[in-house]
């Protein structure tokens, strides 16, 4: 792949960080009640007791501030879990770490008592982290080590065990299901400020444990035995990196329920862009996770008015061409 | 190898087998194989009575074994006619995965090619969905949706996974994208639908053979009495289809149709059997696994795996309805909890080497 000029790649970023606006804005103004742009700045910077700045500020705001959130967060999640594992389509959906973080606070609802996202995110971090590890031990174990193929199945395997947990569960716990019921499905509207205040200071720390990591990932890249000539601890850059996955799914879970196919589809449009240069890499992905998810929202909303289609499911409608375009174009079977 | 010679060494009778003939028609019996089949049924058989046995009140096995020889028995209506239906559907629909399984399995020369990996039961489940959500076809016409929806499903990966050629791994790559993809759609459909269809679809949706009864049999009894017959007599073809392609086609196997047409006969019945209970992961992954490593022969038996998959459903169903008693759960769940892991056993097994055949 060749690698762009930085007077490309700043452009890029550039055009990332004005698609994320575009992003933002849509979201706010699109939905069951068209708001003008115009009048979502309005309702956003003055105070205004119309119906319009009532549903932005109370219901429009607070999703889309949860969506960029969530968005940036699984797609440095799967950036950090291709980086680590030099796997295509490493991805916490595929992977299962989202189902286990999903386990984690079905679990701390059904049988700890525990009811707040602040409470409860400890656990999706241990769910999100045993699954990942599982995954991770099962496909890299016999012989020829942790091939895609491998790891998507493993993967599938993880997802089909934990979502029988959860549905097991669900069943035989009436109260716990109908708290999570709505919240399982994977899904950004509903979701109030205080969420978002919960939430943040994790994906904050994921986000900075991640970035710091950016040249480990490139020497990563090369290689371990190149990576270790360079003067880098591998296993320590790959606890980090993957503690920094699960901080960042387990943060996104926990707050938006599971939603796959944002981390493993951003991380490689934005590698398309600028080359594979992780200090490039993670901003860009971290401003097109929110351009998709926001965006899979938005159409959510738009398909079938006036019912609206979970983002969960339209990032993998989305995410599942993007998926065997993958497997089709590369070597990812070559295992 | 010469085809002359590849042709005469099939005609040895290989070690450990039988030869029944009967003027130009001969059987060969591998005697392993028939012995684990009739151990499979004999456990089955333990299995139906305790399944029959074991409920909200315990029949004892004598009046079982009573009602289901046709004896007047006081038990009558508690095992023959709440019991009894949703077993014969368990036992129907497992054996269907069974076979199903091994088909597939075979034809793809890969345990982790099953119906569920690629895509079948979640085809099927978005067809019936939609069907249910739509309100599109009367009810009893709800398995050739599901039948449909599987096939396509199934067509849908093969295409897909199509390049110059199917490579397994490529194939199981696709599969599970097109699986991730219909249960998006199906969850799409649910979150539309009207709110009574979508609790409908989603009990249907966990796998479960609550309230299933004689009605869902009769298209699995169909297909059953079709394809294991057809399977049975493609098993020749399909011996050969196992081995690798250059050997196959020496020993004069037509491959591309004998593994289309198995892998079609594999797909409807695992599509029927999703029709008619409901996506119960991992049957039809597990039987011809257990099948064959009991038989230890190198193609996987049709007779043992259809077993193996109704003693599977027979006793998931068992344990899902006595194990939090009262509260029923669906089979599905039994079935994964015990299938996924074994599939991820499978994955550290398995060589990594050109992403063929795995143990």
């Amino acid at each position: 792949m060749p690698v762009p000029d930085p007077r490309r790649r700043a452009g890029w970023l550039l055009a990332g960080a004005v698609m994320l606006l575009a992003a933002v804005l849509l979201s706010l103004t699109v939905g069951s009640r068209q708001i003008a742009p115009g009048d979502a700045l309005q309702a956003l910077f003055h105070s205004g007791g119309s119906d319009d700045a009532q549903v932005v500020r109370a219901l429009r705001v607070p999703r889309t501030v949860i969506g960029v959130l969530a968005g940036a967060a699984l797609a440095l999640a799967g950036t950090v879990m291709q980086g680590i594992t030099r796997n295509p389509i490493a991805e916490p959906g595929i992977l299962g770490v989202s189902q286990g973080a999903s386990v984690g606070v079905v679990a701390a609802i059904a049988f700890f008592g525990v009811h707040s996202l602040g409470g409860y995110v400890w656990f999706a971090f241990a769910g999100a982290a045993l699954a990942g590890v599982g995954v991770y031990a099962v496909a890299s174990g016999g012989r020829g080590g942790a091939s895609p193929i491998k790891l998507a199945l493993a993967g599938a395997a993880m997802n089909a065990f934990l979502a029988s947990l959860v549905s097991g569960i669900a069943t035989t716990n009436a109260r716990a299901l109908d708290e999570f019921r709505f919240w399982q499905v994977g899904s950004i509207s509903g979701r109030d400020g205080e969420v978002i205040g919960q939430v943040w200071p994790f994906i904050l720390v994921g986000i900075v444990l991640v970035a710091a990591m950016a040249r480990g990932l490139d020497a990563l890249a090369l290689g371990d035995d190149a990576a270790r000539n360079l003067g880098n601890n591998v296993a320590l850059l790959r606890a980090l990196g993957a503690l920094g996955a699960t901080v960042l799914t387990g943060a996104a879970v926990a707050s938006v329920g599971p939603i796959a196919f944002t981390g493993l589809a951003v991380p490689h449009i934005a590698r398309a862009l600028v080359g594979t240069a992780h200090r490039w890499v993670l901003p860009l992905a971290a401003m097109l996770g929110p351009v998709m998810l926001l965006g899979s929202d938005v159409l959510g909303r738009i398909l079938f008015p006036p019912s609206e289609v979970p983002v969960a499911v339209m990032t993998a409608l989305i995410g599942v061409p993007f998926l065997i375009a993958l497997v089709r174009r590369r070597s990812v079977v070559a295992a | 190898m010469s085809h002359s010679e590849a042709v005469a060494t099939t005609r040895l009778r290989p070690a450990g087998h039988a030869v029944l003939r009967r003027g130009r028609v001969s059987f060969l019996l591998h005697r392993r194989t028939v012995l684990v089949a009739v151990t499979l049924t004999v456990l089955l058989a333990c299995a139906v009575v305790a399944y029959l046995c074991v409920g909200e009140s315990f029949v004892a096995p004598a009046e079982v074994v009573r009602v289901l020889f046709g004896r007047p028995s006081p038990d009558e209506l508690v095992v023959g006619t709440l019991r009894l239906p949703r077993l014969v559907v368990g036992l129907l629909a497992g054996a269907a995965f069974g076979v199903a399984g091994a088909l597939v399995q075979t034809v793809a020369r890969n345990p982790l090619a099953s119906p569920d990996v690629i895509g079948v039961t979640h085809g099927a489940g978005a067809a019936t969905v939609a069907a249910l959500s739509f309100n599109a076809v009367a009810a009893d016409a709800l398995p050739y949706v599901s039948v449909a929806g599987g096939m396509a499903a199934a067509l849908l990966v093969y295409v897909f996974a199509w390049r110059g050629g199917l490579h397994s791994s490529r194939f199981v790559l696709v599969g599970i994208g097109v699986s991730v993809a219909l249960g998006s759609l199906t969850q799409l459909l649910l979150t539309k639908g009207d709110y009574l269809v979508a609790q409908q679809a989603k009990v249907w949706l966990t796998g479960s053979l609550n309230s299933r009864g004689y009605e869902e049999a009769g298209p699995l009894v169909v297909v059953l009495l079709i394809g294991v017959p057809a399977a049975v007599w493609a098993a020749r073809a399909q011996r050969s289809a196992s081995f690798d392609d250059d050997t196959a086609t020496s020993l004069g196997v037509r491959l591309g149709r004998s593994r289309l047409g198995l892998t079609a006969l594999g797909v409807v019945l695992a599509s029927v059997a999703t029709g008619a209970v409901g996506p119960v992961d991992f049957v039809a992954l597990l039987a011809p696994q257990i099948a064959r490593r009991l038989t230890r022969t190198a193609q996987t038996p049709l007779l043992s795996s259809a077993l193996a998959g109704a003693l599977i459903v027979v006793i998931a169903d068992l344990l899902a309805r006595r194990l939090f008693s009262p509260i029923e759960l669906p089979t599905g769940v039994l079935t994964a909890v015990v299938g996924a892991p074994y599939l991820m056993w499978l994955i550290v097994r398995t060589r990594s080497r050109s992403g063929g055949t795995a143990s």
